[in-house]
C-alpha cells in the first residue's frame, strides 16, 4: 500500500529533480559465437508482458485495457510476420496447468530478473560486474532446468517479450511545454521494452535487446511492425551475413 | 491571495475533516454480482490487479491447502453474505507480518502472520470483512484517482514554483504541492477509516461479536510496544498519525471501532469462547510453520509478547516449543536455562515431540551440560531420517 502512494510522490520529485538521463549505454548482446541458423529454429514464444496507457500530468502511469489489447494483437500478428521471414517457426506457448503452471510462473519470474540484471551490470558500463568486463562477454544462464517449460513442444529457443507504453496525456504535454520555459527538464511519455532469446537445452541465454526508448505506436498495425523490428534489431539470424565475431552494440 | 489558493486545494484534493461525532456503521450499499468494470480508469486498474493476480495464482508463497483456504473462505461469506462472498478469490501467502490487502478486482490476500495473531473466528471475519469492504467500496480505483490528481496539482504547483519570479509565489506553490502529496495520505487514511466502518456494518449483520476488531488493535499496540521495547527504541503507542501514514494509528482504530461496538448493544450469537476452538482446529495443522516463520523475524521481545497472548493461561506444547527455541535462539546462558525448562514442559507434555528434544539437547550441551548428548540420540532415534542427523550424531560421539 505504501509503494503505491510512494510512486505518485517519487514522479512529481524527480519532476524537478532528474534531467533526461542519457541513454549512453549498450542496448543489446548477444552471446559469444552464437550464431542461429536461418530457417531452422522452433522458437517458443512466452506470454508476453504488455502494459499500455497513459502518463497523467504528475507522471503517474494510467493503466488503459483497450489500448493494451489493441498492442496485443498487434505485436502479436508483427511478430509472427517478421519471424515467417526469417523463416523460424514460433508457436505461442499455451497456458499449463497444475505443476506445470508454477514451474512457467517461476521462469518467467526468473527471466524478468535474470533481464534486469543484464540491464544493470552489464548493459550500463559503469555498472559493470568484474566477471562480465572482458570485451565481447556475455555469459548469461537461467540453468538448464528451462527445458521444463517447453516439455513436449519440441522448440530449440524460448523468446520472452516484455513491453511497457506510456503515452503523454495533454495535461502532461502542456506542462512539459510550461516546464521548458524555466529550463525544467520534463520527459513526456516513455517507451520501454525488452526481449530475450533462451536456448532451452543449455538454459542460456543468447541474446537481450533491451531498448529503453523505442518507437511506433503499438496500438496502431502499423507502429507495432515498427516497434517489432526494433525489437528484434540484432536477433541473431536477421542480418544475412553471418555473425563471426561477437557482438555488442551500442545504440 | 491565500484564501482562494486554500479553496482551490481543498476541492482539488478533498481534504478530509476529522469527525469529532461519534461514527455510525453505514448501511450496507446495494451490491451486484459478478460486477463488470466500467470505464477507462477502472478497466485499467481492474487489468493491472487481473495481470498480478494471474502471478499470484501460481506464486509459490502461496499456501495451496484446500482445508485452510476452505475455511477463510467460509469465514468471508459468514461475514459479507453468500451473494458478496462470490465476488472474491481467496489466496493465503506465507508471510509473517499482520497483514492483508485487497486490490481492485476481488483479489483477497491474506498473510500467514495475520492468522497466527488472531484468537477466534469473529477477529478473522472483522479483518476479512475491512479488506472487502475496499472492494465494495472501490477504494482502489478511487485512490488511484485521488493519486492523480494530487500529482497533477504537485506537478503544477512544481513547475509554477519554477517558473515564477517573486520569492511569495515560490513559497506559496511549493506549500501547495507539500499539501498535494500529504493529502495523497490523508485520503488513503480516510479510506481505512470507512473500511473499518463498513467492516463493522457486515459484523452488525452477521452472527460475529463486533467488539472483536478493536481488540485486535489492543493487542497490536502492546505487541508495537514489546518489540519497540526490545529494539530499544521510543514507543509510538500514543504518536499521532504522520504526514506518511497510510493507515489511522492503532490506538486510533481501537477507540473508534470500541465506541462503535459499545453503541451496536450486540453481542455475538454465539459467545466468543465458542469461536476460538473452531478457529484453532483450522489453523492446528500450520501453527507449527506460522511460529517458525514468526521466529525468524529477529523480534525477542514481540515474539515473546505473542506467544504469552496465544497462550493465554494454557501452555500448548507447540507454543512451549516455540518459546524454547525463541530464548535458544537468542543464546544468553540464562536464556539456555529457561529454553530446556520450555523443551522439558513441552516434553512433558507430549512426549513425541522429536525436535523439543533436538532444542533441550543442544541447548544443554552449549550449557555444558552432558545430559544433551542423551537428548540428542533420543531426537535421532525418534527421526532416524532427519535432515541434520549426520551433523548432529558428530555431537553425541
Amino acid at each position: 500500500m505504501f509503494r503505491t502512494l510512494l510512486r505518485p510522490v517519487l514522479a512529481v520529485v524527480l519532476l524537478v529533480v532528474a534531467a533526461q538521463p542519457a541513454w549512453a549505454q549498450e542496448k543489446s548482446g548477444t552471446k559469444e559465437g552464437f550464431v542461429l541458423k536461418q530457417g531452422t529454429a522452433k522458437i517458443l514464444l512466452m506470454r508476453p508482458t504488455i502494459k499500455v496507457g497513459a502518463q497523467s500530468t504528475g507522471g503517474m502511469f494510467e493503466p488503459n485495457a483497450d489500448w493494451t489489447q489493441q498492442a496485443k494483437d498487434n505485436l502479436g500478428a508483427a511478430l509472427s510476420v517478421a519471424q515467417t521471414k526469417l523463416g523460424n517457426a514460433v508457436i505461442a506457448a499455451d497456458e499449463p496447468v497444475g505443476q506445470a503452471a508454477e514451474t512457467m510462473a517461476d521462469y518467467r519470474a526468473l527471466f524478468s530478473v535474470l533481464a534486469d540484471s543484464v540491464i544493470q551490470y552489464q548493459f550500463f558500463p559503469g555498472n559493470r560486474l568484474p566477471t562480465k568486463k572482458r570485451k565481447g562477454v556475455f555469459d548469461w544462464t537461467m540453468g538448464p532446468g528451462v527445458g521444463e517449460i517447453a516439455k513436449g513442444t519440441g522448440a530449440d529457443y524460448a523468446l520472452f517479450i516484455f513491453d511497457e507504453d506510456q503515452y503523454g496525456s495533454t495535461g502532461r504535454k502542456v506542462l512539459q511545454v510550461f516546464a521548458a520555459l524555466a529550463r525544467v527538464p520534463v520527459k513526456s511519455g516513455q517507451h520501454s521494452g525488452y526481449a530475450g532469446l533462451v536456448d532451452l537445452r543449455t538454459g542460456d541465454l543468447v541474446w537481450l535487446n533491451a531498448d529503453q526508448a523505442m518507437g511506433g505506436d503499438v496500438r496502431t498495425p502499423e507502429g507495432a511492425q515498427k516497434r517489432v523490428a526494433q525489437l528484434l534489431e540484432d536477433f541473431p539470424g536477421s542480418t544475412a551475413l553471418a555473425k563471426s565475431a561477437p557482438k555488442l552494440a551500442s545504440k | 491571495m491565500r484564501r482562494p489558493v486554500a479553496a482551490m486545494l481543498a476541492a482539488l484534493v478533498g481534504t478530509a475533516v476529522p469527525a469529532f461525532a461519534r461514527d455510525v456503521p453505514p448501511s450496507l450499499p446495494p451490491y451486484t454480482t459478478a460486477y463488470q468494470p466500467q470505464g477507462v480508469d477502472e478497466r485499467g486498474v481492474w487489468m493491472e490487479a487481473d495481470e498480478m493476480e494471474r502471478g499470484l495464482r501460481d506464486s509459490k508463497t502461496l499456501i495451496a491447502d484446500p482445508k485452510l483456504n476452505g475455511y477463510v473462505r467460509d469465514v468471508v461469506c459468514r461475514t459479507v453474505g453468500a451473494s458478496r462472498c462470490g465476488g472474491v478469490r481467496i489466496y493465503v501467502v506465507r508471510d509473517a507480518e499482520f497483514n492483508a490487502f485487497m486490490t481492485p478486482n476481488g483479489t483477497m490476500v491474506v498473510s500467514s502472520g495475520l492468522l497466527l495473531r488472531i484468537r477466534d473466528e469473529a477477529e478473522l471475519a472483522a479483518v476479512l470483512g475491512h479488506e472487502f469492504a475496499h472492494f465494495e467500496l472501490r477504494h482502489g480505483l478511487n485512490g488511484f484517482r485521488q493519486r492523480r490528481s494530487a500529482s497533477d496539482v504537485a506537478a503544477w504547483a512544481g513547475v509554477i514554483a519554477a517558473n515564477a519570479t517573486t520569492y511569495r509565489t515560490a513559497q506559496t506553490m511549493q506549500s501547495i504541492q507539500v499539501s498535494a502529496i500529504g493529502s495523497m495520505f490523508a485520503f488513503s487514511r480516510e479510506q481505512e477509516r470507512q473500511a473499518d466502518l463498513l467492516s463493522m456494518a457486515y459484523i452488525k449483520a452477521s452472527p460475529y461479536d463486533p467488539g472483536c476488531f478493536a481488540d485486535i488493535w489492543d493487542r497490536m499496540l502492546n505487541e508495537g510496544d514489546a518489540t519497540a521495547h526490545g529494539r530499544r527504541q521510543r514507543s509510538k503507542r500514543y504518536d499521532r498519525a504522520s504526514f506518511f501514514a497510510t493507515h489511522p494509528t492503532n490506538i486510533e482504530r481501537a477507540t473508534y471501532l470500541r465506541d462503535l461496538a459499545v453503541d451496536m448493544h450486540k453481542p455475538g450469537e454465539a459467545p466468543r469462547e465458542d469461536d476460538a476452538p473452531r478457529y484453532d482446529i483450522a489453523m492446528a495443522a500450520w501453527r507449527a510453520q506460522f511460529l517458525g516463520d514468526q521466529l525468524k523475524l529477529n523480534d525477542f521481545e514481540g515474539t515473546d509478547y505473542l506467544l504469552g497472548e496465544l497462550a493465554k493461561t494454557r501452555w500448548t506444547p507447540d507454543l512451549l516449543f516455540a518459546r524454547g527455541e525463541l530464548y535458544r535462539s537468542r543464546g544468553n546462558p540464562r536464556d539456555l536455562v529457561s529454553a530446556v525448562g520450555f523443551y522439558r514442559e513441552a516434553i512433558a507434555q507430549d512426549p513425541t515431540n522429536a525436535e523439543a528434544y533436538r532444542g533441550m539437547g543442544l541447548a544443554q550441551l552449549r550449557s555444558r551440560d552432558p545430559a544433551g548428548g542423551d537428548a540428542l540420540k533420543r531426537y535421532l532415534v525418534m527421526r532416524p531420517d532427519a535432515p541434520d542427523g549426520a551433523m548432529l550424531s558428530t555431537l553425541v560421539q
